[in-house]
C-alpha cells in the first residue's frame, strides 16, 4: 500500500485512491478524528501524523481507512508497517495532524480485501485514542463479519511490547521528567542517587 | 509493619480502587491491613467501601492544626482498617500535600500492611507523594498500548525515588493476554500478579459500596486478585525503621 494517490499506480490492488478532503486539524485527542468518522459513517480515510516525535525513531504517517465510520486498514507510510503493527507505531500522546477524506466505496473495495493490513474495528479507538466508550461504540456500529474475524484486538499490544527500543525511549523520558519535576517539588532530596 | 505498597496507574479509570480493596482484603487473610485514600484531589474510595457518609477523612488529616488524630478518620471495614479521603473540593484545597508523611508513619506503626491508593497522574507533588513513600508500588494497567505507557511511566518515576516495582496488575482483560503478559514482564521490574477479566461482578460491587472480595467473593475477578496478593511476597521489615523513614526521610520540614 502506498499514500494515497490517483489510483494509476502499477500495485494499484493495494492503493488507496485519493479521496475528497473533508476536514483538515491539529487535534489533541485522535479520539475526535475517530467519531466524526464513526459519527458521519464514513467512507474513506484518515491521515494520522503524530505531532510528537520524540518517542519515535522517525516519523510515523499513518493511514487508517474506514468503510461505514468504522476502521478497516491502518498503515504506516514511513515504515511500511501495517494493521496492528501501524497502530502500535502510531499510538503515541500528545496531538495529531489529521485529514479525514471521503472516497467512494467501490473504489475502496479492492484494498479493504488487503488482510495483512486489516485491524480490528475498535482497536484504533482503543490504542490511538484510549477511549473505551468510542470503542464500544465502534464495535456496535461494526457488521457481524468484522467482529467475528477479529478476534486479534491485542496484536497491536504485543507489537507495542516487542518495541525495545520504543519502551525505553518512553523510560528514559520518564526518568527524565522525573527528575526535572522533583527539583521543582522540593523532592529532589528524595531521588534515588543510584536511579541516573 | 512489614511493607508499604501504592498502588498507582498513570491513568484512570484503570480500577485501581478496586485494586486497592481486592489486594488489600485477599492480604488480610494473614496479616494486619490498612488502605488508604492517597487520591485527596479524586477521592474514591470511600464509595467502593460504604463509607460515604464518613465523617471524618484524611483530608481532615492533612489540614494543620485541626487536631484529629489519625483513629478517627480510620474505619474498620471488611477486615481491613480503612482511611477514606473526603471528595469536597475545599478539603482538596486545604490539605498539605505533605502531611501525608506523617500520617502514613502513624499507620505504618501498628500495621502490617499499608496499601496506599494512589492519584491516576503524576503532575503535582501531591499525586507523586504515595510513590515516593511507598516501598513497591503495584502498577494496575489495562492491556492497552495507552495504559501500559503510563504504566512505565509510573514505575520509572518510582524508581527514580528508590521504589521498587512489586509487580503489575493486568485487569479489564477481555480474551487472553499471555502473549502480552510475558512481554510486559521483560519491562516491568516485577512479575505479572495476575490477569483479571472483565467483569460485571466488578460493577456490581461498586454499585453495592462493597469491595469486590465482599460482594462477589467466588467470582473469577476476585479469585484472580486472591492469586495476585499471594504473588505479592510481603516482606518482612523493621516497623519502627519504616516509619522513621517515612518521618524524616523524603521532604525537608518547613519551619
Amino acid at each position: 500500500m502506498s499514500e494515497p494517490s490517483d489510483g494509476d499506480r502499477p500495485d494499484a490492488a493495494l492503493t488507496i485512491p485519493r479521496g475528497t478532503l473533508l476536514r483538515s486539524r491539529v487535534v489533541s485527542d485522535v479520539g475526535t478524528t475517530l467519531a466524526r468518522a464513526l459519527d458521519r459513517e464514513l467512507t474513506g480515510y484518515a491521515t494520522l501524523v503524530p505531532q510528537e516525535t520524540l518517542l519515535l525513531s522517525g516519523e510515523a504517517r499513518g493511514v487508517l481507512t474506514f468503510a461505514d465510520g468504522v476502521p478497516v486498514l491502518a498503515y504506516n507510510t514511513v515504515t511500511d508497517s501495517g494493521g496492528p503493527d501501524a497502530l502500535a507505531e502510531l499510538a503515541v500522546p500528545g496531538p495529531y495532524r489529521a485529514e479525514l477524506y471521503a472516497v467512494d466505496a467501490a473504489r475502496l473495495e479492492t484494498a479493504h480485501e488487503t488482510e495483512a493490513l486489516r485491524v480490528a474495528p475498535a482497536a484504533a479507538a482503543t490504542e490511538l485514542a484510549d477511549d473505551q466508550a468510542l470503542a464500544e461504540r465502534t464495535r456496535e456500529a461494526a457488521p457481524d463479519h468484522r467482529l467475528r474475524a477479529t478476534d486479534g484486538d491485542d496484536d497491536a499490544v504485543a507489537s507495542f511490547l516487542a518495541d525495545d527500543d520504543r519502551i525505553e525511549a518512553i523510560r528514559e523520558q520518564a526518568r527524565a521528567e522525573a527528575r526535572d519535576r522533583a527539583a521543582e517539588w522540593g523532592l529532589d532530596g528524595a531521588l534515588d542517587d543510584g536511579a541516573g | 509493619m512489614v511493607e508499604a505498597f501504592a498502588v498507582a496507574s498513570g491513568k484512570g479509570g484503570t480500577g485501581k480502587t478496586t485494586s486497592t480493596l481486592a489486594l488489600g482484603m485477599a492480604l488480610a487473610a494473614e496479616h494486619d491491613v490498612t488502605v488508604v485514600d492517597a487520591d485527596t484531589g479524586m477521592a474514591n474510595l470511600l464509595f467502593h467501601a460504604g463509607l460515604d457518609d464518613a465523617a471524618v477523612t484524611l483530608h481532615d488529616l492533612l489540614v494543620t492544626e485541626t487536631a484529629t488524630a489519625v483513629s478517627e478518620a480510620t474505619y474498620d471495614r471488611f477486615g481491613l482498617s480503612v482511611v477514606p479521603c473526603g471528595t469536597s473540593l475545599a478539603g482538596f484545597e486545604a490539605a498539605e500535600p505533605e502531611r501525608l508523611r506523617a500520617v502514613v508513619a502513624e499507620l505504618a506503626r501498628d500495621t502490617d500492611v499499608l496499601l496506599l491508593d494512589s492519584p491516576a497522574a503524576l503532575g503535582s507533588k501531591s499525586a507523586v507523594l504515595p510513590v515516593v513513600l511507598a516501598d513497591r508500588v503495584v502498577v494496575v494497567v489495562e492491556p492497552t498500548i495507552p495504559a501500559l505507557s503510563d504504566g512505565l511511566k509510573v514505575q520509572e518515576y518510582a524508581r527514580s525515588y528508590g521504589t521498587e516495582t512489586g509487580g503489575v496488575l493486568f485487569n479489564k482483560v477481555r480474551g487472553e493476554t499471555d502473549d502480552a503478559a510475558a512481554q510486559a514482564e521483560r519491562h516491568f521490574g516485577g512479575p505479572v500478579l495476575a490477569t483479571v477479566p472483565e467483569s460485571d461482578a466488578v460493577r456490581a460491587a461498586r454499585r453495592a459500596g462493597e469491595p469486590l472480595l465482599a460482594h462477589a467473593p467466588d467470582s473469577e475477578a476476585a479469585e484472580r486478585y486472591r492469586r495476585a496478593a499471594a504473588r505479592l511476597d510481603v516482606r518482612d521489615g523493621d516497623g519502627d525503621a519504616v516509619a522513621d523513614r517515612f518521618r524524616s526521610a523524603v521532604v525537608p520540614d518547613t519551619p
